[in-house]
């Protein structure tokens, strides 16, 4: 690479670090922000990750289509959209970045000093992984996501074809939705106002100090009047530019951090307990029904005998020494003998164990941490001045940790039960076998002891019950259970000392009671977010350019860009400067002619409107003949990456494209009137004043082929990955001097 | 030790009567030394220790080479000498409890060197475990002697620091011992005892030579959660794996027998068999439970250690959840002491977080319930709320009664009750301090941080340098304080104490505070890296001093305007005083509404003025006559309580 970038002698602006065929085409490309990575999507729904170098990182393929792609700013993991509306993130491999600790936080999380790490969701016993490829430990790199990445603040934000918009916080804590067609714009100088139908968003870019977002969408522009008699009019369908003011988390960050942070562990504990309650529930049913399906053959011998009395009483009888009716002998002797004994006592115990098991190394640490968490938010949501604004509600939050805490006790209850119901059922095992020796008349000193009154409790309560799976149950059945008098009186002296007002808790099951505790936490959680939802509004709407045929079809996909740059002038705050850069459809503007436009200072910015500057400024640039732009990107310094293709391609021939970069800010902006009452399509004005690009003035560089869409630049890396149509990935280093670069890298 | 407990929290039953039919038994059959083990646990039971230990020798006299004792937890009893260490383990725990640690240790050091003679490695185990509960509860001085005879051969050094760590590899010893010879409920109680003292100590690697061995010293709360205190939870699941009949044939029954007469609970005995069975499945949960008491009380304890260390880690709700797991599922099963600790425990979180008035309507519930033998938990309780309120409402010569009495709770011994010495004597500088008397103040804590530093208590240390720093800011010597209160952040920050952390940054800003309205922005930021933990885990008065401080940090601070954002420090304000008010805290109540007095004043807002005014005016008469509250307090006079304990 550096022997490459010696040599060249800019003649050729660009180099060209290799030309690659590749299997299929890529319609999304991505570079990632912080190393030489990027991230492809195939026509056939395959995500992609390769090196610099083109050695292929990873391949998955999500088994849904794919619509965008986007990196997380840190670079260390992808937010996939796909077409059901879902978003499913991906870490890329955990071992590839290890150098990113500078951002330390203001307020710590204090939970990985107290705790080991929080348990993971138990797997299902019997189900045996298959190979270990990158799905499969999806689990384990989400969990990967979860921990270690919450060091840097981010919010992600996606549209959709409905005009939703979602914010979620890392990723995984939604904070926040919002839908376009909600919105109304006042005209100005008249009562109308506009709003939107059929909205569907095509680009959403948040500014990096979070403080707006621009969102670009194609839909209708009604205009509508406070009067009701006058009915709606259509003001003009195609795509359009929205600003929304999202300062609230730019304001509030160090709160939301703090907030998703502990809240969105909390989730993923959550899921820990439900996972745990269904592998329990499943393990344990299945235990007892080949439990109970061995014993149901005694039924039928008693009446086969033609005895009128239960199981239970016979087995009382033996155990009282009575009597041993012929239909107990026969059971216990004949059909299931001391190696069927010893067979359920095995399936049994063992499933009890493992209950066990999964109660001490999941249930319960999961329990205590979300305690622990939810204390934590408590504390948070007290502090009325920070969080009350973004929507922690005090009584929410206490309620949601009085429930965590009654998780606690409810887990150790259930852990008192199964253990003595594991107890019960391996002493009545004992007993059985104990008792086929002496009907055998075999020596029975080598066994085990039994307690006689446990088998009275067991035939009792649990021969034909099962107080275990009724607690795990989640059914809406609602079965209060019983407490023992003492443990309700106890109960209900404890609130005086501090317990639980609500005492009625013990009736509840641990199903239930986890039912609960979640549907409190959703509570806490909605608070945040409807707040939030509500605090993001509408700043301004610029229509960019009619669309005659809406809705946009994935094959007539409009190039379109854009980019927050800092502004140089500004010696003081980070002060950012928008640049929104897209192909103009031909059919969209009354010459046919081939532009592409330019718009800066859409964003609202205080400062810049008190010196006058800054205004919404924009530019039409035409081709030049014979090219037609494929796709274009901003990149650093407002400079634009166009990819221009020739028009006149012969069939046989390769084709002949360029790439090219041009200096934005050097370009004639006019100034554009925020005001939509006039004319609508305020493109149309630019166009007598349109700069005609000069292929011989610009940084230019051909490309043997016929390229198609996606150009992915790396405004950080000083790359870009052209895709020829004949299947081939081209990437060219962008950078002069590169050297420097890496230096500064090193 | 199984029975002892059993018997301490069973029911009650008359000394006299008891004692009656043990008479009888002995002169009917002499040969049965057992009795007199039984008398040793009576006179136990009803706090008659010099009858017990004088039956505990008798015991031992009588039964050595002939086996008496048949509760050993060893199984094999075929030998004859080896109920004798048994024997010396227990005189060992008791002559701990008469507060004689030396001759404690005597007989320990004697049980093990016959266990050891016997190859009784059970009784070993035991012994061990005795041995670290004991060095652990005590202080340094008076033992690392006696530990030197049996463990190591430099019997003479005795530095608190040393002490700590061969106690450390004791605990190790004892832990790996019971592990090797699979007595689970021991390995049990000796991971809690190894929590308990990871909880307190600094973890100080053994081997540590050259240039990467880390020197910072810290507690790690994170093998405290894990490895001790989880771990400690198998129990309940294993215990079955290390005797199958632990349960005695027959409790059952009399539970049984004792249900009928309730309304409910006769399910058992009743005779509709499989009418009602189908619609409720859950009478089983209703059932007493199975699994042994003894373990049960194991996995309890470790609930109980687990709600300390939040207290001291600094997490109110899982302090308080913690304690509330114990209250409702093991106090059935639980010694009457752990029972009365988890109750003061919950009382003391009222008393900080609600203020006294629940605090003290639950002391008197928890008075009546716990009556002789845990009696000094419940005891030392009310003599810590009493004393917190009279402080509060500024009646300092109850206060500093109080605090005498307290004193007077601990053993006269060197180096036994460190605990509660340290206590009493915080409580005395406080005292002191709220008097104005700086320099006594300052020497009795001196003194203490010297007691601490003696015998390593670096937790203790940690608030003592907190008082100290507390004291010169009183005393208006903001300067001198600082030093103090960085020390004590520093020492918070390495031992994870987090609550007393927020709380040494909360004085740190009033530190700064008071050097000059200049740091006030500086005293704000510290006051803000702070409140997460302040607000969400501290008690009222911490809260309420500090948003106090937020305000008076807002309105020190050049840039800030009352008239404009005059609701961010009112908010403040009013948050304070409603909770000094809780508190019955006149002092700083008065001041938050003087300062709410001023900030209306300053807005034009003259009702409201005198309203705060008018409550300024209630606070300090309450401060100056403190007598008249004390003779309001409708039920129970503070003189009166004191007598009745007198």
């Amino acid at each position: 690479m550096e022997t490459d970038a010696s040599d060249s002698e800019h003649v050729v602006p660009f180099q060209l670090q290799f030309d690659k065929p590749i299997a299929s085409q890529v319609k999304i490309a991505e570079w990632n922000p912080e190393k030489d990575l990027l991230a492809m999507v195939t026509e056939d729904s395959k995500i992609m990750l390769h090196r610099f170098n083109w050695q292929r990182l990873w391949t998955i393929s999500p088994g849904k289509s794919i619509t965008s792609l986007c990196w997380r700013p840190d670079g260390k993991a992808i937010a996939v959209g796909l077409e059901d509306g879902t978003i499913s993130l991906h870490d890329v491999e955990a071992t590839e970045f290890q150098n990113n600790t500078g951002n330390s936080l203001v307020f710590e999380d204090r939970t990985p000093r107290f705790f080991p790490p929080a348990p993971r969701v138990p797997r299902t016993p019997g189900v045996v992984t298959s190979d270990a490829s990158f799905m499969d430990d999806n689990e384990d790199s989400y969990r990967q996501l979860s921990n270690s990445s919450y060091q840097r603040f981010n919010i992600l934000c996606s549209g959709d074809k409905d005009g939703s918009i979602c914010f979620s916080i890392f990723g995984i804590f939604p904070i926040g939705k919002v839908n376009v067609h909600k919105f109304s714009v006042p005209v100005s100088n008249s009562d109308k106002t506009q709003h939107l139908l059929n909205a569907s968003i095509y680009k959403v870019a948040l500014s990096k100090d979070l403080c707006q977002l621009i969102v670009l969408f194609s839909g209708d522009l009604i205009e509508s009047t406070a009067a009701a008699s006058e009915a709606d009019k259509v003001a003009g369908c195609g795509m359009h530019g929205l600003v929304l003011d999202t300062s609230v988390f730019g304001k509030r960050k160090n709160e939301l951090h703090q907030l998703a942070q502990q809240a969105s562990n909390i989730e993923d504990l959550t899921e820990v307990i439900r996972a745990s309650l269904s592998v329990m529930s499943k393990q344990w049913t299945d235990a007892v029904q080949s439990f109970s399906q061995k014993f149901v053959s005694l039924d039928t011998l008693i009446t086969d005998h033609a005895l009128d009395s239960s199981p239970q009483e016979e087995f009382l009888s033996l155990l009282g020494g009575a009597r041993t009716s012929p239909a107990v002998h026969q059971f216990l002797v004949n059909t299931l003998g001391e190696a069927g004994v010893k067979r359920v006592s095995k399936l049994v115990c063992g499933a009890g164990k493992e209950l066990q098991r999964v109660v001490h190394d999941h249930l319960q640490p999961a329990a205590e941490i979300i305690a622990f968490r939810m204390g934590e938010l408590r504390g948070l949501s007290r502090w009325r001045s920070r969080f009350q604004v973004i929507g922690l509600d005090e009584t929410l939050v206490a309620h949601a940790t009085e429930k965590s805490g009654m998780m606690l006790v409810q887990v150790e209850r259930f852990m008192r039960v199964l253990t003595s119901v594991e107890q019960q059922f391996s002493n009545f095992f004992n007993w059985l076998l104990k008792c086929i020796k002496l009907l055998m008349q075999e020596p029975s000193d080598q066994l085990l002891p039994y307690n006689s009154e446990l088998v009275v409790i067991f035939l009792k309560f649990l021969y034909n019950q099962d107080p275990v799976r009724e607690l795990l149950d989640p059914s809406e059945v609602d079965h209060p259970v019983q407490a023992d008098l003492e443990t309700m009186q106890r109960v209900c002296d404890l609130v005086q000392f501090g317990g639980f007002s609500d005492t009625e808790y013990l009736r509840r099951t641990l199903a239930k009671e986890f039912q609960q505790m979640e549907s409190s936490f959703k509570e806490a959680f909605l608070m945040p977010f409807t707040t939030i939802s509500r605090k993001i509004h509408v700043v301004d709407l610029l229509p960019l350019f009619p669309l005659p045929s809406l809705p946009l079809s994935r094959s007539n996909v409009i190039p379109m860009s854009i980019s927050y740059y800092e502004d140089d002038s500004e010696a003081n705050e980070n002060n950012f400067n928008d640049y929104i850069c897209f192909r103009v459809p031909a059919e969209s503007l009354s010459d046919d002619g081939n532009y592409i436009g330019i718009v800066r200072g859409f964003m609202h910015d205080q400062r810049n409107l008190k010196r006058g500057y800054s205004t919404l400024e924009a530019v039409l640039l035409s081709m030049p003949a014979g090219y037609n732009c494929a796709d274009l990107s901003l990149y650093k310094d407002t400079q634009v990456v166009l990819l221009l293709n020739g028009m006149t391609n012969a069939p046989e021939t390769p084709g002949d494209a360029c790439m090219m970069i041009i200096q934005a800010n050097e370009l004639p902006f006019a100034p554009v009137s925020r005001s939509i009452d006039l004319s609508l399509w305020k493109m149309h004005h630019l166009q007598d004043s349109s700069a005609c690009l000069q292929t011989e003035n610009e940084k230019i560089r051909s490309i043997p082929y016929s390229v198609v869409a996606p150009l992915a630049v790396s405004a950080t890396r000083g790359v870009a990955c052209v895709f020829a149509a004949r299947r081939r990935a081209l990437v060219y280093i962008l950078e002069e001097d590169e050297d420097e670069v890496l230096e500064t890298e090193a | 030790m199984q029975l002892r407990s059993n018997f301490m929290d069973g029911c009650s039953f008359p000394l006299n009567g008891f004692e009656v039919i043990l008479n009888r038994i002995k002169k009917l059959a002499p040969e049965l030394h057992r009795v007199h083990f039984l008398h040793y646990l009576t006179c136990l039971y009803h706090d008659d220790y010099f009858g017990a230990l004088e039956n505990l020798r008798r015991f031992f006299d009588y039964s050595v080479g002939i086996g008496g004792f048949d509760i050993t937890p060893v199984p094999s009893r075929s030998k004859g000498f080896e109920r004798y260490e048994t024997g010396l383990l227990c005189l060992g725990m008791l002559q701990f409890h008469f507060g004689h640690p030396k001759q404690a240790l005597e007989v320990l050091t004697e049980a093990v060197r016959v266990s050891q003679q016997q190859s009784n490695d059970s009784c070993l185990a035991y012994t061990l475990a005795t041995i670290c509960t004991l060095s652990s509860e005590m202080g340094s001085s008076s033992t690392s002697g006696m530990l030197g005879t049996s463990y190591s051969p430099t019997a003479t050094i005795g530095t608190s620091l040393y002490f700590k760590q061969q106690l450390f590899v004791l605990l190790r010893e004892a832990l790996k011992r019971a592990e090797s010879l699979k007595l689970k409920r021991l390995v049990a109680s000796n991971r809690l005892a190894m929590a308990k003292f990871d909880l307190m100590n600094v973890q100080r690697p053994l081997l540590s030579f050259g240039p990467k061995a880390s020197m910072k010293l810290r507690t790690c709360p994170v093998t405290v959660c894990k490895q001790e205190l989880r771990s400690c939870l198998h129990l309940v699941s294993e215990y079955g794996s290390e005797s199958p009949t632990m349960t005695i044939e027959g409790a059952f029954s009399t539970a049984w027998l004792n249900n009928l007469r309730r309304p409910m609970g006769a399910s058992v005995l009743s005779l509709d068999n499989g009418v009602g069975e189908s619609s409720n499945a859950f009478q089983f949960c209703a059932q007493p439970s199975s699994i042994p008491r003894s373990v049960l009380q194991l996995v309890g304890s470790s609930y109980l250690v687990r709600a300390t260390a939040w207290e001291i880690y600094g997490s109110a709700s899982l302090a308080r959840v913690n304690s509330l797991v114990f209250a409702t599922c093991y106090l059935d099963a639980s010694s009457s002491s752990d029972a009365a600790l988890v109750h003061a425990k919950l009382i003391q979180h009222l008393a900080t977080f609600q203020g006294y008035k629940d605090a003290f309507s639950a002391l008197k519930v928890a008075e009546q319930k716990f009556l002789s033998i845990s009696r000094p938990v419940i005891l030392l309780l009310k003599l810590q709320l009493l004393h917190e309120r009279a402080l509060h409402r500024g009646n300092l010569k109850l206060a500093l009664q109080l605090c005498n009495e307290l004193g007077v709770l601990a053993s006269p011994f060197n180096g036994v009750d460190n605990q509660l010495k340290i206590e009493a004597s915080m409580r005395h500088a406080r005292t002191l301090l709220a008097a104005k008397q700086y320099r006594q103040a300052s020497e009795v804590a001196q003194s203490l941080f010297c007691l601490c530093y003696q015998f390593n208590m670096q937790v203790e240390n940690a608030s003592v340098l907190l008082l100290l720093a507390e004291i010169h800011k009183k005393s208006g010597n903001a300067v001198l304080g600082l030093p103090y209160a960085l020390a004590s952040l520093s020492f918070c920050q390495s031992f994870n104490l987090d609550l007393l952390e927020a709380s040494a940054k909360v004085t740190l800003a009033e530190l700064w505070l008071s050097l000059g309205t200049n740091h006030a922005k500086r005293a704000l930021t510290l006051l803000h890296g702070a409140f997460p933990m302040v607000l969400g885990h501290g008690g009222l008065e911490l809260r309420a001093r500090a948003r106090l401080i937020e305000a008076q940090c807002y309105l020190c601070e050049p840039n800030y305007s009352v008239v404009e954002d005059s609701e961010i420090v009112l908010d403040a304000l009013k948050q304070a005083s409603d909770e000094f008010e809780v508190l019955e805290y006149h002092e700083m109540a008065a001041e938050a509404f003087y300062l709410m007095a001023m900030v209306y004043n300053k807005l034009g807002q003259l009702e409201e003025r005198e309203e705060a005014s008018d409550s300024f005016k209630k606070h300090i008469l309450a401060l100056e006559n403190p007598q008249e509250e004390e003779e309001e307090d409708e039920d129970e006079p503070v003189s009166e309580m004191l007598v009745e304990k007198n």
